[in-house]
Protein backbone atom coordinates (compact mmCIF):
# COMPACT_ATOMS: atom_id res chain seq x y z
CA UNK A 1 0.00 0.00 0.00
CA UNK A 2 1.55 3.14 -1.12
CA UNK A 3 0.00 6.30 0.50
CA UNK A 4 1.53 10.01 -0.88
CA UNK A 5 1.08 13.00 1.00
CA UNK A 6 0.96 15.77 -1.26
CA UNK A 7 -0.56 19.75 -1.10
CA UNK A 8 0.13 21.91 -4.16
CA UNK A 9 0.99 24.91 -1.67
CA UNK A 10 3.78 24.35 0.42
CA UNK A 11 4.01 24.80 3.99
CA UNK A 12 0.13 22.94 4.42
CA UNK A 13 1.62 20.48 6.52
CA UNK A 14 2.38 17.80 4.51
CA UNK A 15 5.77 16.32 6.02
CA UNK A 16 3.61 16.84 9.83
CA UNK A 17 0.98 14.76 8.53
CA UNK A 18 3.40 12.22 6.78
CA UNK A 19 5.44 11.50 9.99
CA UNK A 20 2.51 11.26 12.15
CA UNK A 21 1.02 8.41 9.97
CA UNK A 22 3.99 6.67 9.43
CA UNK A 23 4.27 6.39 13.17
CA UNK A 24 1.22 5.40 13.58
CA UNK A 25 0.81 2.56 10.98
CA UNK A 26 4.54 1.53 12.23
CA UNK A 27 2.32 0.45 15.18
CA UNK A 28 1.09 -3.03 13.53
CA UNK A 29 2.65 -2.73 9.89
CA UNK A 30 5.82 -2.68 8.34
CA UNK A 31 6.23 0.86 7.05
CA UNK A 32 8.66 2.80 5.11
CA UNK A 33 9.40 6.19 4.94
CA UNK A 34 10.02 8.03 1.80
CA UNK A 35 11.14 11.54 2.01
CA UNK A 36 10.32 12.81 -1.71
CA UNK A 37 10.83 16.18 -1.35
CA UNK A 38 14.38 15.95 -2.55
CA UNK A 39 14.55 19.91 -2.70
CA UNK A 40 14.07 20.31 0.28
CA UNK A 41 13.71 17.15 2.36
CA UNK A 42 12.35 17.56 5.97
CA UNK A 43 10.12 14.44 6.91
CA UNK A 44 13.50 13.36 8.78
CA UNK A 45 13.28 16.33 11.16
CA UNK A 46 9.63 15.63 11.57
CA UNK A 47 10.90 12.00 12.98
CA UNK A 48 13.54 13.61 14.71
CA UNK A 49 16.34 12.35 12.72
CA UNK A 50 18.92 15.17 11.92
CA UNK A 51 22.14 12.56 11.26
CA UNK A 52 21.69 9.62 8.52
CA UNK A 53 23.03 6.49 8.66
CA UNK A 54 24.32 6.02 5.30
CA UNK A 55 24.58 8.51 2.09
CA UNK A 56 25.12 7.93 -1.39
CA UNK A 57 26.10 10.11 -3.88
CA UNK A 58 24.30 9.32 -7.36
CA UNK A 59 24.11 10.63 -10.68
CA UNK A 60 21.09 10.87 -12.70
CA UNK A 61 22.20 14.02 -14.96
CA UNK A 62 24.95 14.91 -17.30
CA UNK A 63 25.94 18.03 -18.28
CA UNK A 64 27.42 19.29 -21.42
CA UNK A 65 30.89 21.00 -22.04
CA UNK A 66 32.49 22.98 -24.65
CA UNK A 67 35.98 21.49 -25.64
CA UNK A 68 36.91 25.63 -26.73
CA UNK A 69 40.42 24.09 -28.62
CA UNK A 70 37.93 22.48 -30.84
CA UNK A 71 35.10 24.97 -30.85
CA UNK A 72 34.93 26.66 -34.23
CA UNK A 73 32.08 29.62 -32.54
CA UNK A 74 30.00 28.73 -35.68
CA UNK A 75 26.60 29.05 -32.74
CA UNK A 76 24.47 26.15 -33.82
CA UNK A 77 24.71 24.50 -30.24
CA UNK A 78 23.24 28.07 -29.34
CA UNK A 79 20.44 28.08 -31.67
CA UNK A 80 19.43 24.30 -30.69
CA UNK A 81 19.40 24.83 -26.62
CA UNK A 82 16.18 24.77 -25.33
CA UNK A 83 16.82 26.08 -22.40
CA UNK A 84 19.28 28.98 -22.85
CA UNK A 85 22.14 27.30 -21.37
CA UNK A 86 24.51 28.11 -24.06
CA UNK A 87 26.10 30.96 -23.36
CA UNK A 88 27.73 33.26 -25.72
CA UNK A 89 30.77 35.50 -24.43
CA UNK A 90 33.71 35.47 -26.01
CA UNK A 91 32.97 32.37 -27.39
CA UNK A 92 30.41 30.08 -26.28
CA UNK A 93 29.91 28.47 -23.07
CA UNK A 94 27.37 26.33 -21.17
CA UNK A 95 25.93 27.38 -17.90
CA UNK A 96 25.81 24.24 -15.81
CA UNK A 97 23.28 25.82 -13.87
CA UNK A 98 20.92 26.24 -16.67
CA UNK A 99 22.35 22.41 -18.31
CA UNK A 100 19.70 20.04 -18.35
CA UNK A 101 21.94 17.74 -20.13
CA UNK A 102 19.59 17.02 -23.00
CA UNK A 103 22.51 16.30 -25.15
CA UNK A 104 20.92 18.78 -27.73
CA UNK A 105 24.46 20.74 -28.49
CA UNK A 106 26.23 17.87 -28.69
CA UNK A 107 23.76 16.20 -31.70
CA UNK A 108 24.39 19.63 -33.70
CA UNK A 109 27.82 20.05 -32.81
CA UNK A 110 29.88 19.73 -36.44
CA UNK A 111 33.27 19.86 -34.59
CA UNK A 112 32.93 16.97 -31.74
CA UNK A 113 33.30 20.16 -29.79
CA UNK A 114 30.66 19.14 -27.01
CA UNK A 115 31.17 16.14 -24.67
CA UNK A 116 28.57 15.40 -21.81
CA UNK A 117 29.86 14.16 -18.33
CA UNK A 118 28.08 12.66 -15.54
CA UNK A 119 27.42 14.68 -12.69
CA UNK A 120 26.82 13.30 -9.03
CA UNK A 121 23.90 15.42 -8.99
CA UNK A 122 22.14 14.49 -5.86
CA UNK A 123 22.36 11.65 -2.87
CA UNK A 124 20.38 8.80 -1.47
CA UNK A 125 20.05 8.69 1.91
CA UNK A 126 18.95 5.46 4.46
CA UNK A 127 18.08 5.71 8.10
CA UNK A 128 17.35 2.78 10.57
CA UNK A 129 14.89 4.78 12.88
CA UNK A 130 14.96 4.34 16.74
CA UNK A 131 11.17 4.20 15.63
CA UNK A 132 11.30 1.20 14.42
CA UNK A 133 11.14 1.83 10.34
CA UNK A 134 13.76 3.00 7.82
CA UNK A 135 13.00 6.62 6.52
CA UNK A 136 14.60 6.67 2.64
CA UNK A 137 14.88 10.28 1.78
CA UNK A 138 17.04 12.02 -1.14
CA UNK A 139 18.64 15.50 -1.77
CA UNK A 140 19.03 16.88 -4.86
CA UNK A 141 22.13 18.98 -4.69
CA UNK A 142 21.24 22.77 -4.57
CA UNK A 143 21.51 24.21 -8.58
CA UNK A 144 21.51 20.77 -9.82
CA UNK A 145 18.87 19.70 -12.49
CA UNK A 146 17.20 15.89 -12.13
CA UNK A 147 14.88 16.32 -9.42
CA UNK A 148 12.14 13.62 -10.29
CA UNK A 149 15.13 10.85 -11.50
CA UNK A 150 16.25 11.28 -7.72
CA UNK A 151 12.50 10.82 -6.51
CA UNK A 152 12.39 7.69 -8.77
CA UNK A 153 15.69 6.12 -7.78
CA UNK A 154 14.95 6.89 -3.92
CA UNK A 155 11.44 5.04 -4.82
CA UNK A 156 13.62 1.90 -6.42
CA UNK A 157 15.76 1.86 -2.91
CA UNK A 158 12.45 2.08 -0.58
CA UNK A 159 11.10 -0.95 -2.64
CA UNK A 160 13.77 -3.04 -1.07
CA UNK A 161 12.63 -3.20 2.13
CA UNK A 162 10.03 -5.56 3.26
CA UNK A 163 7.08 -3.63 4.06
CA UNK A 164 3.28 -3.62 3.96
CA UNK A 165 2.72 0.54 3.75
CA UNK A 166 5.09 3.39 2.35
CA UNK A 167 4.53 6.52 3.13
CA UNK A 168 5.70 9.09 0.56
CA UNK A 169 5.80 12.76 1.59
CA UNK A 170 5.83 14.89 -2.19
CA UNK A 171 7.83 17.85 -2.71
CA UNK A 172 5.09 21.47 -2.94
CA UNK A 173 3.65 22.32 -6.52
CA UNK A 174 2.91 20.09 -9.30
CA UNK A 175 5.75 19.29 -11.70
CA UNK A 176 8.40 16.95 -12.13
CA UNK A 177 9.76 15.73 -8.54
CA UNK A 178 5.47 15.93 -7.77
CA UNK A 179 4.55 13.55 -10.34
CA UNK A 180 7.28 11.37 -10.09
CA UNK A 181 6.06 10.88 -6.23
CA UNK A 182 2.01 10.44 -7.10
CA UNK A 183 2.59 8.23 -9.87
CA UNK A 184 1.95 4.55 -8.98
CA UNK A 185 0.44 5.35 -5.74
CA UNK A 186 -3.02 3.43 -4.11
CA UNK A 187 -3.91 6.74 -2.18
CA UNK A 188 -3.44 10.41 -1.78
CA UNK A 189 -3.68 11.90 1.43
CA UNK A 190 -4.26 15.93 0.29
CA UNK A 191 -3.59 18.69 2.84
CA UNK A 192 -4.82 22.33 2.22
CA UNK A 193 -5.68 24.89 4.57
CA UNK A 194 -8.42 27.49 4.74
CA UNK A 195 -7.11 30.31 2.43
CA UNK A 196 -7.61 31.11 -0.83
CA UNK A 197 -4.43 30.01 -1.80
CA UNK A 198 -4.51 26.54 -0.14
CA UNK A 199 -7.96 26.21 -1.78
CA UNK A 200 -6.81 27.24 -5.30
CA UNK A 201 -3.79 24.63 -5.07
CA UNK A 202 -5.58 22.01 -3.85
CA UNK A 203 -7.56 21.98 -7.25
CA UNK A 204 -4.09 22.48 -8.82
CA UNK A 205 -2.31 18.78 -7.42
CA UNK A 206 -6.12 17.47 -7.44
CA UNK A 207 -5.67 17.07 -11.21
CA UNK A 208 -2.49 15.53 -11.18
CA UNK A 209 -4.06 12.86 -8.28
CA UNK A 210 -7.20 12.59 -10.94
CA UNK A 211 -5.07 12.45 -14.23
CA UNK A 212 -3.07 9.00 -12.23
CA UNK A 213 -6.97 7.47 -11.32
CA UNK A 214 -5.55 7.97 -7.25
CA UNK A 215 -8.15 7.54 -5.01
CA UNK A 216 -8.14 10.40 -2.44
CA UNK A 217 -8.79 11.76 0.89
CA UNK A 218 -8.62 15.63 2.14
CA UNK A 219 -7.20 17.02 5.54
CA UNK A 220 -7.76 20.49 6.44
CA UNK A 221 -5.26 22.10 8.35
CA UNK A 222 -5.11 24.64 10.64
CA UNK A 223 -9.37 25.32 9.74
CA UNK A 224 -10.05 27.40 13.03
CA UNK A 225 -7.54 30.34 11.09
CA UNK A 226 -10.23 31.32 8.87
CA UNK A 227 -13.95 29.20 9.94
CA UNK A 228 -15.89 30.93 6.89
CA UNK A 229 -13.20 29.37 4.20
CA UNK A 230 -12.97 26.14 6.03
CA UNK A 231 -16.71 25.76 5.81
CA UNK A 232 -16.28 26.37 1.69
CA UNK A 233 -13.52 23.44 1.91
CA UNK A 234 -15.58 21.28 3.75
CA UNK A 235 -19.04 21.53 2.03
CA UNK A 236 -16.71 21.14 -1.54
CA UNK A 237 -14.78 17.94 0.26
CA UNK A 238 -17.59 16.03 1.10
CA UNK A 239 -17.32 12.62 2.38
CA UNK A 240 -13.68 13.04 0.65
CA UNK A 241 -12.78 15.53 3.91
CA UNK A 242 -10.95 12.98 6.50
CA UNK A 243 -9.96 15.64 9.07
CA UNK A 244 -9.68 19.02 10.47
CA UNK A 245 -6.56 19.88 12.06
CA UNK A 246 -6.51 23.16 14.05
CA UNK A 247 -3.95 25.51 14.31
CA UNK A 248 -1.70 25.13 17.76
CA UNK A 249 1.55 26.40 18.57
CA UNK A 250 2.39 23.18 19.90
CA UNK A 251 2.87 22.13 16.93
CA UNK A 252 5.92 24.58 16.24
CA UNK A 253 6.91 23.64 20.07
CA UNK A 254 7.51 19.60 18.38
CA UNK A 255 9.16 21.30 15.40
CA UNK A 256 12.00 23.37 17.33
CA UNK A 257 12.24 20.34 19.92
CA UNK A 258 12.56 17.82 17.05
CA UNK A 259 9.60 15.85 18.64
CA UNK A 260 7.17 14.04 16.87
CA UNK A 261 4.00 15.56 16.81
CA UNK A 262 2.27 12.56 17.53
CA UNK A 263 4.20 11.81 21.04
CA UNK A 264 2.94 15.99 22.17
CA UNK A 265 -0.57 16.82 24.02
CA UNK A 266 -1.13 19.14 20.98
CA UNK A 267 -4.48 19.54 20.60
CA UNK A 268 -3.88 18.81 16.90
CA UNK A 269 -2.86 15.11 17.74
CA UNK A 270 -6.36 13.74 18.36
CA UNK A 271 -7.44 15.00 15.22
CA UNK A 272 -4.69 13.40 13.33
CA UNK A 273 -5.29 9.91 14.99
CA UNK A 274 -8.71 10.67 13.40
CA UNK A 275 -7.20 10.41 10.05
CA UNK A 276 -5.20 7.63 10.98
CA UNK A 277 -8.01 5.75 11.75
CA UNK A 278 -10.14 6.30 8.24
CA UNK A 279 -7.02 5.34 6.40
CA UNK A 280 -5.61 2.32 8.13
CA UNK A 281 -7.79 0.05 6.93
CA UNK A 282 -7.27 0.92 3.22
CA UNK A 283 -6.55 -1.74 0.59
CA UNK A 284 -4.12 -1.51 -2.69
CA UNK B 1 18.16 46.51 -15.03
CA UNK B 2 20.10 44.10 -12.87
CA UNK B 3 20.15 45.72 -9.55
CA UNK B 4 16.27 46.28 -10.09
CA UNK B 5 15.87 43.25 -10.39
CA UNK B 6 14.59 41.15 -6.65
CA UNK B 7 14.06 38.09 -5.81
CA UNK B 8 11.46 36.32 -3.26
CA UNK B 9 12.64 32.94 -2.01
CA UNK B 10 13.30 30.50 0.55
CA UNK B 11 13.53 26.87 -0.07
CA UNK B 12 11.02 25.47 2.30
CA UNK B 13 7.31 25.99 1.47
CA UNK B 14 4.95 28.35 3.27
CA UNK B 15 7.81 30.56 4.95
CA UNK B 16 6.06 33.62 3.39
CA UNK B 17 7.71 33.99 0.02
CA UNK B 18 4.14 35.26 -1.65
CA UNK B 19 3.51 37.20 1.43
CA UNK B 20 6.82 38.80 1.41
CA UNK B 21 7.14 39.50 -2.50
CA UNK B 22 2.72 41.57 -2.20
CA UNK B 23 3.83 43.17 0.39
CA UNK B 24 6.99 44.65 -1.15
CA UNK B 25 5.61 45.07 -4.21
CA UNK B 26 2.71 47.50 -2.69
CA UNK B 27 5.04 49.17 0.02
CA UNK B 28 7.39 50.31 -3.10
CA UNK B 29 4.50 51.23 -5.44
CA UNK B 30 3.22 53.32 -1.96
CA UNK B 31 6.31 54.84 -1.96
CA UNK B 32 6.17 56.28 -5.41
CA UNK B 33 8.32 53.57 -7.47
CA UNK B 34 6.54 51.94 -10.85
CA UNK B 35 6.94 47.56 -9.73
CA UNK B 36 5.88 45.03 -11.78
CA UNK B 37 5.81 41.96 -9.49
CA UNK B 38 5.99 38.21 -11.20
CA UNK B 39 4.81 35.52 -10.13
CA UNK B 40 7.20 32.94 -10.97
CA UNK B 41 6.02 30.48 -9.16
CA UNK B 42 4.10 28.52 -11.81
CA UNK B 43 3.07 25.72 -10.57
CA UNK B 44 1.15 27.30 -7.56
CA UNK B 45 0.72 30.76 -8.76
CA UNK B 46 -0.93 32.97 -5.96
CA UNK B 47 0.29 36.41 -6.19
CA UNK B 48 -3.00 37.23 -7.63
CA UNK B 49 -4.93 35.53 -4.67
CA UNK B 50 -3.33 37.75 -1.86
CA UNK B 51 -3.97 40.67 -4.16
CA UNK B 52 -7.15 39.82 -4.84
CA UNK B 53 -6.67 40.04 -8.45
CA UNK B 54 -8.45 38.01 -10.74
CA UNK B 55 -7.34 35.96 -13.68
CA UNK B 56 -9.25 36.91 -16.68
CA UNK B 57 -8.67 36.04 -20.63
CA UNK B 58 -5.27 34.80 -20.04
CA UNK B 59 -2.86 34.51 -23.15
CA UNK B 60 -1.39 31.00 -23.63
CA UNK B 61 2.37 29.83 -23.46
CA UNK B 62 3.31 26.56 -25.78
CA UNK B 63 6.00 24.73 -25.92
CA UNK B 64 7.20 22.36 -28.85
CA UNK B 65 6.67 18.50 -28.34
CA UNK B 66 7.39 15.86 -30.87
CA UNK B 67 5.35 14.30 -33.08
CA UNK B 68 5.37 11.12 -34.67
CA UNK B 69 4.58 10.60 -38.59
CA UNK B 70 4.50 7.46 -39.26
CA UNK B 71 4.23 7.28 -42.68
CA UNK B 72 7.65 8.87 -42.58
CA UNK B 73 9.11 6.06 -39.91
CA UNK B 74 11.53 4.08 -40.86
CA UNK B 75 11.73 2.15 -36.98
CA UNK B 76 15.37 2.71 -36.69
CA UNK B 77 14.83 3.67 -33.17
CA UNK B 78 17.51 6.36 -33.52
CA UNK B 79 14.97 8.86 -31.65
CA UNK B 80 14.84 6.77 -28.75
CA UNK B 81 18.61 6.00 -28.58
CA UNK B 82 19.01 10.10 -28.10
CA UNK B 83 16.07 10.64 -26.17
CA UNK B 84 17.97 11.23 -22.59
CA UNK B 85 14.45 11.21 -20.25
CA UNK B 86 13.49 8.03 -21.40
CA UNK B 87 10.60 9.72 -23.18
CA UNK B 88 10.42 7.23 -26.17
CA UNK B 89 10.42 3.66 -26.09
CA UNK B 90 10.82 1.46 -29.15
CA UNK B 91 11.69 -2.32 -29.97
CA UNK B 92 13.24 -3.78 -33.21
CA UNK B 93 10.74 -3.45 -35.89
CA UNK B 94 8.20 -1.11 -34.14
CA UNK B 95 7.19 2.43 -34.15
CA UNK B 96 8.30 4.12 -31.40
CA UNK B 97 6.19 5.28 -28.84
CA UNK B 98 6.32 9.07 -27.19
CA UNK B 99 5.61 9.52 -23.60
CA UNK B 100 5.19 12.70 -23.58
CA UNK B 101 4.25 13.54 -19.88
CA UNK B 102 8.06 12.59 -19.65
CA UNK B 103 9.25 14.78 -22.58
CA UNK B 104 11.44 17.75 -21.51
CA UNK B 105 10.82 19.28 -25.67
CA UNK B 106 14.40 19.29 -25.94
CA UNK B 107 14.38 18.63 -29.47
CA UNK B 108 17.05 16.06 -29.34
CA UNK B 109 14.39 13.15 -31.43
CA UNK B 110 13.62 15.43 -33.93
CA UNK B 111 17.32 17.00 -35.04
CA UNK B 112 18.38 13.12 -34.92
CA UNK B 113 15.34 11.83 -37.01
CA UNK B 114 17.36 10.96 -40.39
CA UNK B 115 14.09 10.85 -42.13
CA UNK B 116 12.07 13.88 -40.56
CA UNK B 117 9.81 11.77 -39.57
CA UNK B 118 9.29 13.40 -36.03
CA UNK B 119 8.44 17.09 -36.56
CA UNK B 120 8.24 19.37 -33.62
CA UNK B 121 4.46 20.64 -32.58
CA UNK B 122 3.04 23.09 -30.50
CA UNK B 123 1.92 21.70 -27.60
CA UNK B 124 -0.15 24.38 -24.96
CA UNK B 125 2.00 24.08 -21.65
CA UNK B 126 0.37 27.21 -19.67
CA UNK B 127 -0.54 30.50 -19.00
CA UNK B 128 0.66 33.74 -18.82
CA UNK B 129 -1.53 37.30 -17.95
CA UNK B 130 -0.89 40.60 -16.10
CA UNK B 131 -2.98 42.27 -14.04
CA UNK B 132 -2.92 46.26 -13.44
CA UNK B 133 -3.42 46.32 -9.70
CA UNK B 134 -2.92 50.08 -9.13
CA UNK B 135 -1.17 53.21 -11.24
CA UNK B 136 2.48 51.80 -9.77
CA UNK B 137 1.91 48.30 -9.37
CA UNK B 138 1.81 45.63 -12.19
CA UNK B 139 0.78 41.78 -11.45
CA UNK B 140 2.13 39.15 -14.31
CA UNK B 141 1.38 35.51 -13.36
CA UNK B 142 2.71 32.85 -15.25
CA UNK B 143 0.70 29.30 -14.48
CA UNK B 144 1.56 26.07 -15.82
CA UNK B 145 -1.04 23.34 -17.44
CA UNK B 146 -1.35 21.06 -14.93
CA UNK B 147 0.44 17.71 -15.83
CA UNK B 148 3.26 19.64 -17.37
CA UNK B 149 6.09 18.25 -15.49
CA UNK B 150 9.11 20.70 -16.89
CA UNK B 151 8.19 23.66 -15.41
CA UNK B 152 11.58 25.66 -15.64
CA UNK B 153 10.88 27.10 -19.42
CA UNK B 154 6.98 28.42 -18.38
CA UNK B 155 8.91 30.29 -15.50
CA UNK B 156 11.34 31.61 -18.37
CA UNK B 157 8.11 32.49 -20.30
CA UNK B 158 6.48 34.24 -17.73
CA UNK B 159 9.63 36.02 -16.35
CA UNK B 160 10.66 37.10 -19.90
CA UNK B 161 7.34 39.26 -20.59
CA UNK B 162 7.43 40.30 -16.91
CA UNK B 163 10.70 42.25 -18.42
CA UNK B 164 9.40 43.04 -21.15
CA UNK B 165 6.09 45.05 -19.50
CA UNK B 166 8.76 46.43 -16.93
CA UNK B 167 10.93 48.36 -19.93
CA UNK B 168 7.71 49.47 -21.74
CA UNK B 169 6.35 51.01 -18.83
CA UNK B 170 9.78 52.14 -17.30
CA UNK B 171 10.05 50.46 -14.22
CA UNK B 172 11.50 51.08 -11.21
CA UNK B 173 11.66 47.31 -10.00
CA UNK B 174 10.48 44.26 -10.74
CA UNK B 175 9.97 41.66 -8.12
CA UNK B 176 10.15 37.92 -8.87
CA UNK B 177 8.41 35.48 -6.64
CA UNK B 178 9.67 31.77 -6.68
CA UNK B 179 8.28 28.48 -6.29
CA UNK B 180 9.53 26.60 -2.95
CA UNK B 181 12.90 24.53 -3.60
CA UNK B 182 16.23 25.08 -5.69
CA UNK B 183 15.73 23.19 -8.51
CA UNK B 184 15.77 24.34 -12.21
CA UNK B 185 11.86 26.61 -11.85
CA UNK B 186 13.77 28.27 -8.72
CA UNK B 187 16.78 28.49 -11.00
CA UNK B 188 15.32 30.43 -13.46
CA UNK B 189 13.58 32.84 -11.55
CA UNK B 190 16.61 34.05 -9.82
CA UNK B 191 18.42 34.30 -13.04
CA UNK B 192 20.10 37.78 -13.28
CA UNK B 193 18.74 39.09 -9.88
CA UNK B 194 20.77 41.64 -7.78
CA UNK B 195 19.87 40.69 -4.64
CA UNK B 196 17.82 38.04 -3.26
CA UNK B 197 14.98 38.17 0.12
CA UNK B 198 15.66 34.27 1.24
CA UNK B 199 12.16 34.17 3.48
CA UNK B 200 11.98 31.62 6.17
CA UNK B 201 10.99 30.66 9.47
CA UNK B 202 12.81 30.32 13.16
CA UNK B 203 12.51 26.39 13.32
CA UNK B 204 14.99 23.69 12.18
CA UNK B 205 12.69 23.45 8.83
CA UNK B 206 12.85 26.81 7.88
CA UNK B 207 17.21 26.70 8.90
CA UNK B 208 17.73 23.54 6.82
CA UNK B 209 16.19 25.06 3.65
CA UNK B 210 17.30 28.21 4.00
CA UNK B 211 20.71 26.70 4.26
CA UNK B 212 19.78 24.83 1.04
CA UNK B 213 18.61 27.90 -0.99
CA UNK B 214 21.27 30.19 0.24
CA UNK B 215 23.56 27.06 -1.57
CA UNK B 216 21.90 28.23 -4.83
CA UNK B 217 21.76 31.98 -4.27
CA UNK B 218 26.02 31.88 -3.45
CA UNK B 219 26.53 29.41 -6.63
CA UNK B 220 25.07 32.16 -8.69
CA UNK B 221 26.59 34.51 -7.08
CA UNK B 222 23.39 36.88 -5.65
CA UNK B 223 23.89 39.18 -3.03
CA UNK B 224 21.26 37.30 -0.41
CA UNK B 225 19.70 38.93 2.80
CA UNK B 226 17.11 36.88 5.26
CA UNK B 227 13.91 37.74 5.87
CA UNK B 228 12.61 36.52 9.33
CA UNK B 229 8.98 35.42 9.12
CA UNK B 230 7.13 34.62 12.37
CA UNK B 231 10.05 36.08 14.30
CA UNK B 232 8.59 35.51 17.75
CA UNK B 233 7.95 31.76 17.68
CA UNK B 234 10.28 28.93 17.81
CA UNK B 235 13.95 28.83 18.08
CA UNK B 236 15.63 31.70 15.87
CA UNK B 237 19.07 30.74 17.27
CA UNK B 238 19.44 28.17 14.28
CA UNK B 239 18.78 30.74 11.37
CA UNK B 240 21.31 33.31 12.66
CA UNK B 241 23.96 30.32 12.73
CA UNK B 242 22.93 30.17 9.17
CA UNK B 243 23.22 33.66 8.41
CA UNK B 244 26.52 33.84 9.78
CA UNK B 245 27.61 30.84 8.61
CA UNK B 246 26.62 32.49 5.02
CA UNK B 247 27.87 35.55 6.05
CA UNK B 248 23.94 36.85 5.15
CA UNK B 249 22.41 39.95 7.41
CA UNK B 250 18.61 38.96 8.55
CA UNK B 251 17.42 42.33 7.45
CA UNK B 252 13.53 42.35 8.12
CA UNK B 253 11.73 40.54 11.06
CA UNK B 254 7.92 39.75 10.67
CA UNK B 255 6.57 38.79 13.92
CA UNK B 256 3.49 36.44 13.68
CA UNK B 257 0.03 37.86 14.17
CA UNK B 258 -2.75 36.93 13.63
CA UNK B 259 -4.46 39.68 11.56
CA UNK B 260 -1.37 39.10 8.93
CA UNK B 261 -3.09 35.61 8.93
CA UNK B 262 -6.51 37.13 8.37
CA UNK B 263 -5.07 39.38 5.25
CA UNK B 264 -3.54 36.75 4.11
CA UNK B 265 -6.90 34.37 3.97
CA UNK B 266 -8.91 37.05 2.92
CA UNK B 267 -6.97 38.72 -0.02
CA UNK B 268 -6.34 41.86 1.89
CA UNK B 269 -2.62 42.54 2.18
CA UNK B 270 -2.67 46.12 1.57
CA UNK B 271 -3.57 46.69 5.29
CA UNK B 272 -0.22 45.05 6.24
CA UNK B 273 1.95 46.81 4.53
CA UNK B 274 3.88 48.72 7.55
CA UNK B 275 5.00 45.38 8.88
CA UNK B 276 7.97 45.31 6.43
Amino acid sequence: MKIVVASGKGGTGKSMLASSMTILFSKNSRVVACDCDVDAPNLGLWLGITEYDTKKRISTSEKAYINPKKCVECGECFDACRFGAVERDRGFKINPLLCEGCGVCQLVCPEEAIELKKVMNGEIRLNETKLGFPLVSGQLYPGETGSGKIVQELRRKAEEFDQDVMILDSAAGIGCPVIASVTGCDFALLVTEPTPSGFTDLGRILEIVNHFQIPFGIVLNKWDINPTMSKKIESWSGERLLGKIPYDRKVVDSIVNLKPVIYSDATATSEILKVFEKIKNLKP
Amino acid sequence: MKERLIASTGGKGGTGKSTFAVLLALKLSNDGEKVVLCDCDVECPNDYLLLNEEIVDPEPIYRELPELDEAKCVKCGMCSRVCKENAIFWVEEKFPMLFLDLCSGCGACWITCPNDAIKPKEELAGEYFSNEVNSNLWLVTGRSKPGISETGPIVGEAKGRAMKLAGDIKADRLIVDTSPGTHCNVIQALLNCGKAYVVTEPTPLGAHDAGLILELIQKMQIPAEIVLNKSDIGDRKQIEKIAINFGVPITIEIPYSDELVRAYSHGKLEEMVDLI
